[in-house]
């Protein structure tokens, strides 16, 4: 199982096995704050917005067209800025840091 | 599969734009789900400082007030926004959560001890007018007045828009809350400040008149469509109750195919080129979320309702700033429903129907339905 660190506004390091499909899932598992994915994942609402650590930006499958699109909704986004809904877990993701963006 | 019909199917295929009269005014809708994205994020081009007339066809006949948040831009938006936003957060609350899958259990219970109930007078207005009563934290007998609006305050029914009784009542509740405050959507409203300014009443009303307008005839159809396609496929019921864990991706698929809100509006302030289409300054664009919703590019056979479609990234609850404030409780109550009728019901039979369709010059499109009967039938445990 991957272990995938969550990096809240707060600073605060939550490191956390994940066993679910994609990595909002997971956040939402583990009650990890400022990761609310309001649409059950399925790409509509952005509020599943993460920042991955750099070093992790060229490692992840790339964002397809339509997630970019919706990330363009969520404030304050960047190149690492991904949608953590469309993160399938894999094994390779073993050792991912992801930071949550603060609330609007 | 159940093929629903895309009334913008072929204009989609012409072009990105269609032309569309309404009352002698000519709009261009666009129809594409990138293009609408984009219109609705560049609020400078496409603004909603435009009262009464986001709608299409405007309202200016129907209310006097402008509707808050919906008709300002930012950045006074934010503002005006942020006042109410914690009303519309609190259909995420475990305890609200509860108090609106209580609400759809006694619903369902009364259906099931019945030969036929009228779907949308005994089920759909009630579970609407009483979620609402949650949301802005009001007593629950106060939706006994509610559900006499009918279905579309502005339109419904016996021809008489409700509008006025609904501006006149939300007046008497301000200045009752005033008189007796608590922590309710008026009271705090009453209390609220914007640029260091108490709100007025005009302000205040166009808070409640799109609570009340806004939020209802959508939630009404939504909830009436979601029984009729379970009844027309039972099967799909039977797949929900199979793995529950569906109803969150099966919420999304309902409120991609029957978004019940065609399309809105923007005014442009200074003359644009809409996708080949002149608008002048002052005029008027579409913003047509049902036919993006069904943008062939995007999704995949767009007009079959998949109960698992993932991706997903429709707009029925728009895009950009102006997102709709009621999902969490569209959400709520949707997947609600959803999760009881496959835990409790084992087939629904249709009765009687007639669908409510909007006519107008340049498309006609099935919103919902002005008449639906059915005969709930119960699972042997439940
Ligand atoms: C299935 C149900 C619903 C649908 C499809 C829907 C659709 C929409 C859409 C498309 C917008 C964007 C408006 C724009 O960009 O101009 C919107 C905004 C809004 N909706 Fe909803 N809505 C639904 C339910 C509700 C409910 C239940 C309420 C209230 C109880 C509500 C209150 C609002 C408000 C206040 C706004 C304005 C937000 C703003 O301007 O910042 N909606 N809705
Ligand atoms: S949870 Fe809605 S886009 Fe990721």
């Amino acid at each position: 199982m991957p272990n995938i660190t969550f990096v809240t506004a707060d600073g605060k390091r939550q490191t956390v096995e994940a066993t679910a499909e994609n990595v909002m899932e997971v956040a939402q598992e583990h009650g990890i704050p400022g990761i609310d994915g309001d649409c059950g994942g399925v790409c509509s609402c952005s509020t599943c917005h993460v920042k991955v650590d750099e070093p992790w930006v060229g490692r992840l499958p790339p964002a397809e067209d339509l997630e970019s699109d919706t990330l363009s909704f969520a404030d304050d986004v960047c190149h690492c800025s991904r949608l953590s809904c469309q993160i399938p877990v894999t094994e390779e993701l073993d050792g991912l840091v992801v930071h949550v963006p603060p609330p609007a | 599969m159940t093929q629903i019909p895309d009334p913008f199917k072929e204009a989609k295929e012409k072009g990105p734009v269609l032309a569309a009269e309404f009352d002698g005014e000519t709009i261009p809708m666009i129809l594409k789900l990138k293009d609408v994205r984009a219109a609705a994020k560049d609020w400078e081009t496409y603004s909603s400082d435009a009262p009464r007339r986001v709608p299409i066809p405007a309202e200016e006949n129907v209310r006097t007030v402008r509707q808050y948040p919906l008709e300002v831009d930012p950045p006074e938006h934010t503002a005006y926004r942020k006042l109410v936003e914690p009303f519309f957060q609190r259909p995420k609350q475990p305890d609200v959560k509860a108090k609106i899958e209580a609400l759809i259990g006694r619903l369902l219970s009364d259906a099931l001890n019945r030969e036929s109930i009228d779907i949308i007078h005994d089920f759909a207005i009630p579970l609407q007018s009483h979620a609402l009563t949650y949301l802005l934290n009001v007593d629950e007998k106060e939706a006994e007045l509610w559900i006499s609006w009918g279905i579309h305050v502005f339109k419904d029914g016996d021809g008489e828009s409700k509008g006025p009784f609904m501006e006149q009542y939300s007046e008497r509740m301000f200045r009752e809350a005033e008189a007796n405050p608590g922590d309710d959507f008026f009271s705090v409203l009453n209390a609220a400040e914007v640029d260091g300014r108490k709100l007025t009443m005009q302000e205040k009303l166009g808070y409640a008149n799109i609570a009340f307008a806004g939020g209802r005839d959508t939630i009404i159809h939504t909830a009436t469509r979601i029984i009729h396609y379970f009844a027309q496929n039972p099967k799909a019921l039977h797949c929900v109750r199979e793995h529950p864990q569906m109803v969150n991706t099966a919420a999304e698929e309902f409120f991609r195919m029957f978004i019940p809100l065609t399309h809105l509006g923007r005014v442009c302030p200074h003359a644009t080129d809409v996708h080949g289409h002149r608008v002048e300054a002052g005029g008027r664009v579409s913003l047509c979320w049902s036919s993006a919703n069904r943008d062939p590019d995007v999704f995949e056979e767009p007009n079959e309702v998949k109960l698992d479609r993932k991706p997903n990234p429709h707009i029925s609850f728009g895009f950009g700033v102006h997102n709709c404030l009621g999902a969490h409780h569209a959400r709520a109550i949707m997947r609600g429903l959803i999760t009881q009728l496959g835990e409790r019901v084992s087939h629904i039979e249709i009765q009687e129907s007639r669908e409510l369709v909007e006519n107008e010059a340049a498309y006609d499109r099935m919103v919902g339905y002005e008449l639906l009967t059915a005969r709930f039938t119960g699972l042997p445990s439940a």
